[in-house]
């Protein structure tokens, strides 16, 4: 008895520990997380530490292009196991894609489905004992959707020519009819306030929504965690009692869902840079 | 109405989850029945519908995961 409490007790412990060094939110502990309470003097676990977040980004962009280089690096003309799912994969993300781009979609393809592939590995790797999803930090949603900002930026530049650019943000004044044309200035410099306003607040939705997500789930089964442990200390058991599977499945269609909603958007925004001239 | 800011945090903190669950499930609730009644009438395009609920639901839970989050940052400083 004196050793199941002690273990549920060391188990609270450092829940506790990690929550008070996130000011109070509880955190699960991570591969990191746990060498860097044990040996934090030593630089290499303190710089592990620091840039814990990039450093799970990394192991699921290594274990992407593992999986890729494994299958397909010699494509057959019938594909067979591995390359079949890679080969559904790219082919759903394709229709996808062009069902809100259109037919020259297919060539904005590799960055959203890069996009796509890269949040939702990110999002899964979380469940996995001992990793934690970069996503849950901002740091990492926003540097993802400053790229997705700079992407739809140059697509626009590059289709419409800096002209054609400005013309497209102050609800094209080349298109309206010369005699209102003086009536009409006011009118589109309010557009293209209002335009220059919703271009810089695209990105911060887009990773304040994934952000916002992903630490939810985090913070929640961390507290689910700590319950069952509880739960658990309670009824004088060795372990806790996992509440948290309960919820697993909920984690699972949210981590898709906004890694689908997140590559959508993407793929609108780009589908809005192309010009529309029947609007007029 | 109370003294100290930690009595006020620990009275509105709650109710304002609560309010932002409440226009959540309004909004969520008529995303989904305005779908439910486009599959009811043409079933052949339930599986686009089926997407496009979700993805509209995604947009809608957003919006109660912001509030969410300031919960959490406002509840740590309840308690001193």
């Amino acid at each position: 008895m004196a050793v199941e409490h002690a273990v549920v007790g060391q188990l609270a412990e450092h829940a506790a520990h990690t929550s008070s060094e996130s000011g109070g939110i509880p955190e699960l502990p991570n591969l990191i997380s746990v060498l860097s309470e044990r040996f934090h003097e030593v630089p290499a676990v303190a710089f592990l530490h620091h840039w814990e977040n990039l450093v799970f980004s990394c192991i699921v962009a290594l274990a992407l292009c593992l999986i890729a280089w494994r299958h397909a690096r010699t494509p057959a003309m019938i594909p067979r196991g591995g390359q079949n799912v890679l080969e559904l994969l790219v082919e759903s993300i394709d229709t996808f894609v062009r069902s809100v781009i259109g037919k020259a979609g297919r060539q904005h393809t590799p960055f959203i489905g890069t996009l796509f592939l890269y949040i939702w590995f990110i999002n899964l790797s979380g469940l996995i004992p001992g990793m934690k999803s970069s996503t849950s930090s901002l740091n990492t949603t926003l540097g993802l959707a400053l790229v997705v900002f700079c992407y739809v930026q140059w697509v626009r530049l590059a289709t419409l020519g800096p002209l054609g650019y400005l013309d497209h943000m102050a609800g094209s004044p080349r298109l309206t009819n010369p005699w209102l044309l003086p009536i009409m200035i006011p009118v589109h410099l309010l557009l293209f306030g209002l335009e220059l306003i919703g271009e810089f607040i695209k990105p911060i939705s887009l990773s304040l929504r994934l952000g916002f997500n992903v630490f939810a789930e985090d913070v929640l089964l961390a507290v689910l965690v700590g319950l069952g442990i509880s739960a658990g200390a309670a009824l004088h058991l060795p372990f806790g009692v996992p509440i948290q599977f309960f919820v697993i499945p909920l984690v699972l269609i949210f981590s898709t869902v906004q890694a689908l909603v997140f590559s959508l958007l993407s793929s609108v925004y780009i589908a809005l840079m192309l010009p529309h001239t029947e609007h007029h | 109405m109370p003294q100290s800011y930690q009595a006020m945090l620990a009275l509105t903190v709650p109710l304002s989850l609560g309010l932002a669950a409440l226009a959540s499930a309004f909004g969520l609730g008529r995303a989904v029945s305005a779908a439910m009644d486009a599959i009811a009438r043409q079933p052949e395009a339930g599986g686009q519908i089926q997407t496009a609920m979700i993805i509209g639901c995604a947009l809608i839970e957003a919006l109660t995961i912001y509030v969410l989050v300031i919960a959490f940052v406002l509840q740590g400083k309840i308690g001193g």
